[in-house]
């Protein structure tokens, strides 16, 4: 690590206990190559100030803790490189939309409860099959592929402080919600579109979304939750207006024995 | 254990404004709203204008006519036409991508990522361009018209 | 499947609107190019021109047409913006009772000046 080249942290600092507004505290950290900014925030918590607050856990941008605003935009820490940004200061702040419980770490329980509001999981109308699954549902790999994208969420909350509807909203569901509901109604295994419609069909849902983009533009998982909810919109405007065929729910996969014979286990070849 | 409520950090309206290093659809998004308020009190103004003036017979209108023709109200009108230029074609290409045309399949993300917005920016920049086009040319009837 | 049916409607005059008054600004603010083509508009403000227009069944329909048309897609979209300020479904029923009734009102008053104009 070249001990020379130092870079100025702005972290936002906010003790509930003691604080009454948020400000900001400069740190120096050392910088070098392929160093990303959660590892200056680590660097700070080990050697200079042990009370800043953050949230990370894989350092591989797949389970969606550490997304905090770097510089103004939102992104995940371990997923954005120091260099990237050609300066020697950078603002650390937290996600906005999103309630702070201390220095960078949000609350995400709220936005938890509305990813379950929408209920992301398969619904059938065969109550007694969900009960006691007898085989799984088939899904031919062309039906998997209209929806795999949007399965990659991560539920870091990006989109929702990328929103500008989410910035004034608090009711809104916000883009991961509404994708997500998008990729459960599209999948071919579900037939829960009558109860996920009345959800999202709100005075602070689907409608709201004015296809400003951001969301897509933030997604570190690439999931580009504006394409899904301009495809959820079209599904509830054909189903508003009785246009466009809707797809048959796949029922569950034939058991084995109906398909063809077992192959006989080979007898053993050594005495 | 103590409980403590968690700060409200919500950007507000302020966050409809500011868009900082987010892409052009995002600007756009702005423009939108911002057009559409504004052609909104504009309409308002008219209303009034072709009723209440309208109605007290031709020495009222012709006295209404008079005051639009300072360059003041010109500029204005002019904004407006902008405006609603801006808005109509905005407005057209917001329902054909709300409505799942000019955007792309759904494929497996693959770094480095490429949204469908994004993919589809070159029609973006083509409506920018028709709005730029269609501004200059009612600003040449403006000049042409001798304001 | 309600705000889907008010976003149609949105969507539906959203194109009307762009049609009509397309054709509305041309007429009003491309005269001089119009005039190229041989089409004379400048005194389309006039007091004669008004009066001529105004004495037509047709020309009031198109007016009052289009004054429901701009009042639904100028109104439900203030709406859709000042709901996402509104945090409680109670804000949210007052300004919707004032929007409506504004739109009312608006709309019976704007209407009635070109059907008492038809006659004078």
């Amino acid at each position: 690590m070249d001990k020379n080249n130092l870079i100025t942290f702005k972290v936002q600092r906010y003790d509930p206990e003691h604080d009454r507004i948020p400000h900001f505290q400069e740190f120096m950290v050392p910088s070098g190559k392929c160093l990303t900014v959660l590892e200056g925030l680590l660097y700070i918590k080990e050697n200079l100030d042990s009370s800043l607050a953050f949230r990370a856990s894989c350092r591989m941008a797949i389970c969606g803790s550490c997304g905090i605003l770097i510089n103004n935009y939102p992104n995940l820490a371990c997923h954005t490189q120091i260099e990237e940004f050609h300066s020697d200061t950078l603002t650390v702040k937290p996600l906005p939309n999103l309630p702070i419980i201390k220095d960078l770490v949000v609350d995400l329980i709220p936005f938890f409860n509305t990813h379950k509001s929408i209920k992301p999981y398969i619904l059938r109308q065969d109550a007694e099959e969900m009960e006691k699954p007898t085989a799984e549902y088939a899904q031919p790999p062309r039906a998997l592929e209209t929806l795999l994208q949007f399965t990659h969420c991560i539920k870091c909350g990006i989109c929702i402080s990328a929103c500008p509807t989410s910035a004034s909203d608090r009711l809104f569901l916000g883009p991961q919600a509404l994708s997500q509901c998008y990729r459960y109604c599209t999948d071919n295994r579900d037939e829960g579109e009558k109860e996920r419609f009345p959800m999202v069909d709100t005075d602070h849902g689907v409608w709201h979304c004015h296809l400003a983009g951001a969301c897509s533009e933030a997604c570190p998982k690439g999931v580009d939750p504006a394409l899904a909810i301009q495809l959820l919109k079209r599904r509830l405007v054909s189903r508003a207006v009785a246009l466009g065929k809707k797809q048959q729910p796949s029922s569950t996969v034939p058991s084995p024995a109906e398909t063809k014979p077992k192959l006989p286990f080979p007898g053993f070849t050594v005495k | 254990m103590r409980q403590i409520q968690p700060r409200r950090n919500y950007l507000g309206a302020v966050g409809w404004l500011w868009a900082g290093n987010y892409k052009v659809e995002r600007y756009l998004y702005i423009l939108h709203r911002i057009t559409g308020l504004g052609i909104l009190f504009f309409l308002l103004l008219h209303l009034i204008m072709t009723t209440v003036f309208r109605i007290q017979g031709q020495d009222v209108w012709e006295a209404t006519m008079a005051i639009l023709h300072n360059p003041w109200f010109k500029i204005g009108e002019y904004l407006v036409v902008v405006a609603f230029v801006y808005h109509a074609l905005n407005g057209l290409r917001l329902i054909l991508q709300e409505l799942g045309f000019l955007m792309v399949r759904p494929a497996p993300p693959i770094y480095p990522y490429r949204d469908s917005l994004r993919r589809k920016r070159p029609w973006t920049i083509a409506m920018i361009a028709v709005v730029v086009i269609l501004a200059l040319v009612f600003f040449y009837d403006f000049i042409a018209g001798g304001w | 499947m309600r705000n889907t049916y008010l976003w149609l409607l949105q969507l539906i005059t959203g194109i009307l609107i762009a049609v009509l008054l397309g054709v509305h600004m041309v007429l009003m603010h491309l005269d001089a190019i119009l005039g190229f083509f041989g089409v004379d508009a400048t005194k389309i403000t006039s007091w004669e021109s008004m009066i001529e227009r105004s004495n037509q069944g047709i020309w009031a329909g198109l007016y009052i047409a289009l004054l429901a048309v701009v009042l639904y897609h100028a109104l439900n979209g203030l709406r859709n913006v000042i709901l996402e300020l509104t945090p409680s479904v109670r804000t949210e029923r007052v300004v919707t009772r004032v929007i409506v009734a504004f739109g009312i009102v608006t709309f019976v008053f704007c209407s009635y000046v070109p059907i008492a104009l038809l006659s004078a």
